[in-house]
Parts: structure tokens; sequence; C-alpha cells
């Protein structure tokens, strides 16, 4: 039936108890007494730890923990003072010493002492509950030697009343109370609850100490309970008086105390709110992603932890204002007061936090409801300002130091967010334009020749090294007649996808013109014409456009703001530089009247070398470049090679040099030989 | 890459913008604002001092591009000053000397512009 152990064995200790006072109804032997008083004893105590693992499998507040014993404590008031009334007929025999009051009697009186047991035994373990809340110090020491001494005085009570010894009794008995006062001092736990409480908690402790000392006074008086309880153990009866007087103490401490906190209540619970609003926050920051919802949140707790009554947060993206995850305000309002502190220059170069207030009356009466005091708090990451949290507060309230402290630690926590959702879409920027530039890649790979054309009076090599970035280089061959042989490179100004798309266009052009078209200069001034239309201003093609007759030997060569051509003949470079500005920075009529075409006969074993800026501005640890010296002196030394080996030679020497240096721009060499074919 | 800067300074009307660092197609875009700043402002009279300018890339040149419809639209122009023999190459490359009046100095580059102020008045 009953399934807890230490109620079953309190209960068999009840009945142990009322066997024994039925059996010695009164005694003058110490032994006896002694042995009643320990049966009492060990009835409370196993009482308190039934009672005690109650409280603790309820993890009560304090505050319902006083309840409770107030509750119990009333009851125990009534109990008292309608004990004389109820009980003196019954109880007429306990006057009379060495008298057999009877079983009823005796039973009554029992379950009268049973109601005492459970209140003090619940006053005790509730006081223990309440002293060990919120205590950070161990404080062990001091509850347990209390309840030693408290014990012993019980234990004096019955042993060395009356005796010569009475002075231990004594000892003991005020050691108790200057244990119980030190212990009710300590009430750590009123400063965590709120001011709501606190103020209901006042009363309550001025009602229940009151309780207590009545209830203390009654059991001294010379009525039945102070009999009562007397006959049935003085131990308890000690113990009882002892926990009367723990109540009183405590419950006037606890007033007192309270009454110390009220005033301060509200600074408490806003710094409170504060800090659990800061923790909810600093989680929030790192779980939500979204900028958005994280504005919302930081207007939401400005308000709780300021006096604010309205709060919103006014980003600044590329110069614009927007206003965001307004708070109790109307739009108007905002829009104005925005206005106001950027037109009277109050937020325009502010590094901190700065509270200010509405002075313009003609600002005041434009607003629909009458804000006051503003707060400004800049939102900077690396120094830079992204924005402002702003708070208002109405009725001609101004803002105070605290509310700006507790307002900048929440604008530097959204700083953080924003921060945080800047990388973020960084982060997924970045992974787009790595995609974007595998895509560029992809289609240049298509465009450039996929192999080098073979021809019995011309060897050619080739050789494109794409930079990360796709760089715009662009190279093509033409076989456009039987003894016709043209060549471009060109080279795209700017990066990624819209280079490689001017490419796509660039090559299309060069392909029809080829096959229509002879001359170079002819060429490129087509091709001008076209790219003047289609590319937006800022972006351009150098190109280097030549033709070979095979017949005849010649080289025709047109040059629009590409890198010369470098002709090595005879252990000596020659560097061919038709004027012509680049493609799409000219109007036709200017570009054509600039481009020079520049004739060149060929000799045997000429070797002519197309390269992009990629190569001679490729740069080493000191940040020089490779430079036209270097490309010359090293395709002299070995002019009598093979194409392929020129090539090879060149671009194993620029990869050296700049081995240390990361390849910024695409690189393209193409090495034509003249007359050279090794069979 | 490396940094890049501008600065602006007023000479009567005309106004320079010093370049410092490395002028490519990341670094372009502050260029490209400086321009719209002095367009918005009906500021057409523009040099460019190249003086500390160590690297253009052809994103970088694109910029002159963008704008000097627009400015000689309005009677201005753009003129560039201070290049390095480098600098110089990489605009020379690309035909800008026909594009563009280059100089030397910021001084003559203004003082071309003042030279135009005096014959129209």
């Amino acid at each position: 039936m009953i399934k807890n152990s230490k109620l079953q064995l309190f209960l068999s200790l009840i009945i142990l108890l009322a066997v024994y006072k039925l059996s010695f109804f009164a005694s003058d032997s110490y032994t006896l007494v002694l042995i009643n008083d320990t049966l009492v004893i060990a009835s409370i105590w196993i009482l308190s730890l039934f009672i005690m693992g109650k409280i603790k499998e309820k993890n009560p507040a304090p505050l319902s923990l006083i309840v409770n014993i107030g509750i119990l404590n009333a009851f125990a008031f009534f109990v008292i003072t309608f004990s004389d009334a109820l009980m003196s007929g019954v109880f007429e025999r306990v006057d009379k010493q060495n008298l057999d009051p009877g079983i009823i009697s005796t039973l009554v009186s029992l379950i009268y002492v049973l109601i005492f047991f459970v209140f003090l035994t619940y006053v005790l373990m509730s006081f223990r509950e309440l002293f060990f809340y919120k205590q950070t110090k161990n404080m062990r020491i001091y509850f347990q030697t209390m309840l030693v001494f408290i014990l012993l005085s019980c234990l004096s009570e019955s042993v060395f009343s009356g005796t010569e010894f009475a002075y231990i009794r004594t000892t003991f008995f005020v050691v108790s109370i200057i244990l119980i006062v030190v212990n009710s001092i300590r009430i750590s736990w009123i400063a965590f609850i709120n001011k709501k409480e606190k103020l209901s908690l006042l009363a309550l402790s001025v009602i229940i100490s009151a309780l207590f000392i009545v209830n203390l006074v009654n059991s001294y008086a010379d009525g039945v309970h102070g009999k009562l309880l007397v006959e049935f153990s003085p131990a308890l009866n000690q113990f009882s008086i002892l926990m009367l007087i723990y109540g009183a103490a405590y419950f006037s401490f606890l007033f007192f105390t309270t009454m110390f906190h009220i005033p301060t209540a509200d600074v408490y619970d806003r710094k409170a709110q504060e800090v659990s609003s800061l923790q909810y926050f600093s989680k929030l920051i790192t779980e939500v992603l979204d900028f958005d919802d994280l504005a919302e949140t930081v207007t939401d707790i400005t308000i709780k932890v300021s006096s604010a009554d309205a709060a919103w947060i006014l980003m600044i993206e590329n110069g614009n204002n927007k206003t965001i995850a307004i708070k109790n305000a109307a739009y108007v309002d905002v829009d104005l007061i925005n206005q106001y502190l950027f037109s009277s220059k109050k937020i325009n170069n502010i590094t901190d936090t700065v509270i200010y207030s509405i002075d313009d009356f003609v600002v005041r009466s434009g607003l629909s409801e009458k804000y006051g005091g503003i707060l400004v708090s800049p939102l900077r990451t690396h120094n830079n300002v992204k924005g402002f949290l702003i708070a208002s507060r109405k009725n001609e309230l101004i803002f105070y130091e605290e509310d700006k402290n507790a307002i900048k630690t929440f604008s530097d926590y959204a700083s953080v967010a924003i921060e945080n959702s800047r990388l973020l879409n960084e982060s997924i920027e970045k992974e787009r334009l790595e995609k974007e530039l595998d895509v560029a890649r992809e289609i240049q790979k298509k465009i450039l020749p996929s192999e080098v054309p073979v021809l019995d009076k011309l060897s050619v090599s080739s050789v494109f090294i794409p930079a990360f970035e796709v760089g715009g280089d662009y190279y093509d061959f033409f076989e456009t007649g039987e003894d016709k042989f043209s060549f471009v490179i060109a080279d795209v100004s700017g990066k990624g996808i819209s280079a490689a798309f001017i490419m796509a266009e660039v090559k299309g052009i060069f392909q029809t013109l080829s096959r229509i078209i002879d001359s170079p200069k002819e060429i490129l001034i087509k091709a001008n014409q076209v790219l003047r239309e289609t590319l937006s201003r800022n972006s351009f093609v150098s190109a280097l456009y030549g033709s070979i007759d095979l017949k005849k030997e010649k080289l025709f060569l047109a040059r629009a703001g590409h890198c010369p051509v470098l002709l090595v003949r005879n252990s000596k470079a020659i560097e061919f530089k038709p004027a012509g500005i680049g493609l799409g920075l000219s109007g036709n009529e200017f570009f054509a009247r600039t481009l020079e075409e520049q004739e060149i006969d060929l000799l045997d074993k000429d070797t002519i070398i197309l390269y992009t800026d990629g190569i001679t501005e490729s740069k080493n640890t000191e940040l020089n470049d490779y430079g036209d010296k270097r490309l010359s002196e090293i395709a002299i030394e070995n002019a009598d090679k093979t194409a392929d080996f020129i090539v090879k030679k060149i671009i194993n020497d620029v990869t050296v040099f700049s081995s240390s240096h990361s390849q910024y721009d695409d690189i393209t060499l193409v090495i034509l030989k003249w007359k050279q074919k090794i069979i | 890459m490396a940094e890049f800067k501008t600065a602006i300074k007023e000479n009567g009307n005309v106004s320079i913008i010093n370049l410092a660092g490395f002028l490519d197609a990341h670094t372009a875009s502050s260029l490209e604002s400086e321009f719209t700043k002095l367009i918005d402002s009906n500021r057409y009279r523009i040099v460019v001092d190249f003086k500390d300018l160590a690297y253009i890339s052809s994103a970088g040149l694109g910029v002159f591009m963008a704008y000097i419809e627009k400015i000689r639209d309005n009677n201005g122009d753009i003129k560039l000053s201070g290049m390095s023999d480098k600098v110089f190459n990489i605009f020379d490359l690309l035909g800008f000397p026909l594009l563009y009046e280059i100089f030397k100095s910021e001084e003559e580059a203004v003082n071309k512009f003042k030279e135009i102020n005096s014959s129209e008045k």
C-alpha cells in the first residue's frame, strides 16, 4: 500500500510510540523518559527525511515554500488557540500525574501531537531548502551545527531538567537560538525574484512572522497545548519552541531584507532581464543566419532592456538608407526622426552611442506620438558604420546613462550579427563566383583552337595557360585560301564570365571576317565597328591580326592596341608595332584613321612571336615584370630550334621567373616558324 | 592584389584625382565612383594623376573610357599626368595617347585647362 520506506518506518515508529504511551502513560524514570524522547526524535528524523524527499521532488520556488509555511502556520494557530476549548474536557486528567488517561485520550493526544510533528518538520525542512537555495558558498556546516545543537537542546530538556546540570540545558538552548539567528540572516534567494513577488513576500513575511510569534507565546502560555506537548515528550516541546523561534526570526529578517530590496527591485528586474536577454540573444546570433530575423530581435530586446518606447534599425547600404525592424512606432514618425537626425547632422559622424532629445519644435509637432528622447547607437563592422540602432522615448522623457549602456551592448551584438550575415553572403557569393569561373574556363577552352594547323612552309606552335579568374585571352588560326594563312591574338578587357562572353563574340567576328576580307587592317576596322556597338563603354579588346601570303612569302600585320609582334631574324629581335587603338575604344572613323598596316617580307628561318601581356607582365617576388627584353633574349638564344622547342623554352623561363607569384592573367604564346619544317 | 586609393583635390574649376596603388578589375569600382561623383556635381575638367600608381590592368583602363564621352559632350576632358614608364607603356600599347592628352606633371595638365579657360574668356 505505502511504497515509501521512510513513511513506512515513520508509521511503524508512531505505532510503537502509541503502544509505548499506552503502556507507560506517565513516568518519572529517566530511562523511560529518554526512551520516549528517543522514539519521538527518531520519528521526527524519519519524517524530516520523508518531507525533504517530497520537497526535493517538487522543487518548489521559494515563494511557494513560504506560502505553504504560512498555511500550516495559520492552521497551527487555530489548533493551538482552540486547544483549550476543545481538548480541556478530554484532558482534564492530564494535570494529574501518574494516572492512566485512557486509550481514547492517549490516541487523541497522539493525533494532536502528530499534527505538530508534520507542521514543525515541514517548517524545518522548508528552512533547510530556503537556506541552500541559490547559496553560492558552501554553508552546509552552519546548518548542520545548528541541527546538532537543536538535537542536543531537545535531548537535554528531559535529561537535565530539574537537576544541578540545568545550565547545560540552558547553554544548548542559547547556542541553538544564536545559530538559528545566524542562519536566518542568509536569505540569498531574495535577489532572484522579481518586484511583484517581492511585494507579496513583504506582506506574507509580516503575517507569517506574526503567526510564529503568536504561536510561540501561546505555547508558553499556561494552556492545554503546552502541557500536552511537555507531557507527551519534553524534547518535542523544546523542538516546537525552537522551530517557532526559528520561524519568527527567519520571517522577521525576511521582512526587513525584502523591504530593503524593494527600492532597487526595478533595477534588479531590468538587469536580470538584460542578462537573460543577452544569453538568449548570443545564442540566437549563432543559430539564426537571417539578418532580418536578428534585426527584429535586436529592436525587440532593446525595448525590453531599456526604458525605450520604440526602436528601429537604420541600415546604410551603398549610401542608401533603409529602415528595418520598426517596433512600436509608426513608419511616418520613424521617417521624420531619421530625417531630423540626418538634417541636424546628429547621426553623420558618431562613433559611440549618443543620447539626444528632439529639440526642434517643427519636427516635434509633425510627429503623431510625442517622442522626446532619442538614443542612437552605431552598428559597426571593421570601423565602418553599417547602420544605426535607434530607440526613442515618448512623452518628453529622455534617456539615461544605464539605457545607453544597455543599448550599446545590444548594438555591439547586432554589429556582430551583421558581420556574420555579411560573411555568409560572401561565402555564398564566392561559391557562385567559382562556379561562374568554371563556366568561363569551359567557354574559353571551347573557343580556343584545339589543334595547331599543319602547313608546308610554316610550323606553328602555341601555348595557353589560363589564369584562375579567366583573363580573356583569345587566339585563332584561319586557313582561308590555298596560299593564305591568317592568325589573330586578342585580349578582352576584364575577367571572368563577362570576358568569356566577349571572347565568344570576338571569335565569331574574326571567323566571319577572315573569310570575306583579306586585309588585316580592314578586318580590324570592321571588328571595331561591330564591337563599338556591342561592347559596354568600359570594355575593349586588344587584338593583333596577321595574314601570311604563302606564295608571295609576305606577312601583313595590323595591331589594335595589342602587344607588338617580335620577329627574330639573324640573332636579332625586331619589334613590329604598327599604330592602332584597341577595339571598342573609339569611334570607327578615328579608329580607321589611326590604324596602320605593315607589310613584312618573310625570310627563311624567321621566327614570329605573338603573345599577350600575361607573359610580359608575369611578376617575380619583387613584383618586377618579366618584360619584353627577357622574352626577346630567350627567343634569340633559341632561334635555330623548332617552334615547339622555343615555346617550351619561353614558357619554362616565364614559369621559373614568376614561380613565387601567382599567375594573375592568362598567358598566351604563339610561335610561327617560317620554312623550317623538319621533315 | 594590393590596395588602391584615390584622393580628389580642386584647383579652380579643374578637379584632380590622385591615384595610388594597384588599379585592376577589383579596385576599378572605386575610381568609377569618383568619376560619377565629379560628373554628378558638374565638374567635367578632370586631371588624373598617376604619380603614385604602381599598376594598371585592362579593367582599370576601361574606367577612363566609360566616362570620356559624357565628359567631352559637356565641354570637359580627362587629362592624364605623371605616368611611370611602365604605366605609360600599357597606355601606349592600347593607343591611349591618340585618345587622351598625357602630360609629364599634374601642373602641366592643369595649366592646359587654364589656357582653355582664358581663351574662352
